[in-house]
């Protein structure tokens, strides 16, 4: 199984990871009380439903817009015109936020991946933050749109290839999810009902730079890999109907991870001479209780491994692909990481598939 | 089974196909779990959907005594049966 990886001083490094929340917060039970009477409209045993919500072990979630507006966002067009206005202004608030960490300035940006699942922009978001921070005319632009949640992992997989082939450039991973704008109030199935209980809205950056730019600083990403799952196509993802993002949610997530990802860690840490022991900083995707707790179980972690990861579903909810973003960026800045510390980020998302990205302090 | 039973199964059969994707046979002998390959998510959309057709609630209490279709079946049915507030017993397999 390929990786893609080169030796730690030619490869890339992550220099800082911007972050921001909307300003809007609802706890989980301000949530329930305003899809009470909606779920009723439906549901006999309303209770089960709160249990639901409960269940997933989130305190809270930030919003794109004030609750009581969600309500009126009829169609897809109303709440893809509001997407588009938050992501952009969401986007440009992470770009600027992770351009001062690093110290630079959007003239030094060459190659901007913009990732997301939640919204369509023609043309992209990346391109609307392009005009507001002037970046260069001959910068270039890679949009991902359809790996949900692993595009976090995967994007900055796919930042640290480009950054191979070009190592004096500097690369930005921005993940926008505005989750809450493509809620199906609708739609009152079950998987959709969860979802509205466990996804939130975030939006993150990551400077990467190439191993020939100056002032290094930061973990190197000195290896990546993704494993893509046969036939599991119906296990996470969107139907898309006319109302906009009907979401696919089997309960199959959890048992997938216990199934693979413990092989599939091993072998990878393997390639590069390590195993698990050596690994000191889990940077593991919020995807929900039931996977966080997949993940340790399979992997053997300490109970305090991905506490980060906890903190961050409990305080905000799953933030697809952004989520990520948001404990790799708590870890950068954290007090742990010491030189040589080995790290390994991962995510999980529809494909099925998988993305682990091995990094070193 | 009884004719109330028997609209349970039909509504078993008509949630199995159209909410849970499932293209196989439904019947009264057929284990929930392993033979329907319904997970944590699949028996929380099938019991809400009884829920909903037969206006009453199911407690994970319940849960413990089902195996099958037609264990759930008998459940269903003697619950809707039921006088509100009095309880039904156990189904065991």
């Amino acid at each position: 199984m390929p990786s893609s990886t080169t030796g730690p001083d030619s490869s890339p490094f992550i220099r800082a990871v911007g972050r921001a929340l909307p300003p809007h917060y609802a706890t989980q039970e301000q949530l329930i009380s305003a899809f009470r009477e909606l779920w009723a409209t439906r549901h006999f045993n309303v209770e089960r439903l709160e249990d639901l919500h409960r269940a997933v072990q989130v305190s809270g979630r930030h919003l794109a817009l004030p609750i009581e507006s969600y309500p009126a966002l009829v169609g897809f067009q109303q709440r893809n015109d509001a997407w588009i206005r938050a992501a952009t202004e969401m986007s440009e608030t992470v770009v600027s936020q992770a351009l001062d960490k690093a110290e630079l300035s959007p003239a030094d940006v060459d190659h901007v991946f913009f990732v997301t699942v939640t919204g369509l922009a023609t043309p992209s978001i990346d391109a609307r933050v392009a005009n507001r921070l002037r970046f260069r005319e001959d910068f270039k632009r890679t949009p991902l749109f359809g790996l949900g949640c692993v595009a976090g992992a995967g994007g900055i997989a796919r930042a640290a290839d480009y950054l191979r082939a070009f190592p004096s450039q500097t690369a930005l991973v921005i993940t926008t999810e505005l989750c809450s704008l493509t809620l199906q109030r609708e739609d009152l199935s079950i998987p959709n009902i969860i979802a509205s209980g466990l996804f939130g809205d975030g939006a993150a950056c990551a400077v990467l730079r190439g191993a020939e730019t100056p002032g290094a600083k930061g973990p190197r990403v000195v290896a990546s890999r993704s494993v893509f799952y046969r036939d599991t196509e119906r296990i996470m993802g969107w139907d898309v109907v006319d109302s906009g993002f009907k979401v696919v949610l089997s309960a199959k997530v959890p048992g997938l991870v216990r199934e693979h990802i413990r092989r599939d860690v091993d072998r990878f840490l393997e390639a590069h001479g390590l195993s698990r022991g050596d690994v000191r900083h889990w940077v593991a995707h919020t995807g929900g209780p039931k996977v966080l707790k997949a993940f340790e179980e399979a992997l053997e972690l300490e109970s305090a491994a991905l506490e980060r990861s906890w903190r961050s579903l409990r305080e905000v909810g799953n933030l697809s692909s952004a989520s990520v973003l948001f404990v790799l960026g708590e870890t950068l800045e954290g007090p742990e990481p010491r030189p040589g510390d080995w790290g390994l980020m991962m995510a999980l998302g529809p494909g099925f598939c998988a993305e682990m990205v091995l990094l070193r302090w | 089974m009884t004719e109330s039973e028997l609209e349970v199964l039909s509504e078993i059969r008509r949630i199995a196909t159209d909410e849970l994707e499932w293209s196989g046979e439904v019947e009264p002998r057929h284990d929930l779990m392993r033979d329907l390959q319904l997970d944590s998510l699949g028996l929380t959309v099938l019991a809400v959907g009884l829920e909903n057709r037969f206006r009453i609630r199911l407690s994970e209490e319940d849960a413990q005594g089902v195996r099958t279709v037609e264990d759930l079946a008998r459940l269903v049915a003697q619950r809707a049966a039921a006088p509100a507030g009095v309880p039904v017993p156990e189904v065991r397999p």
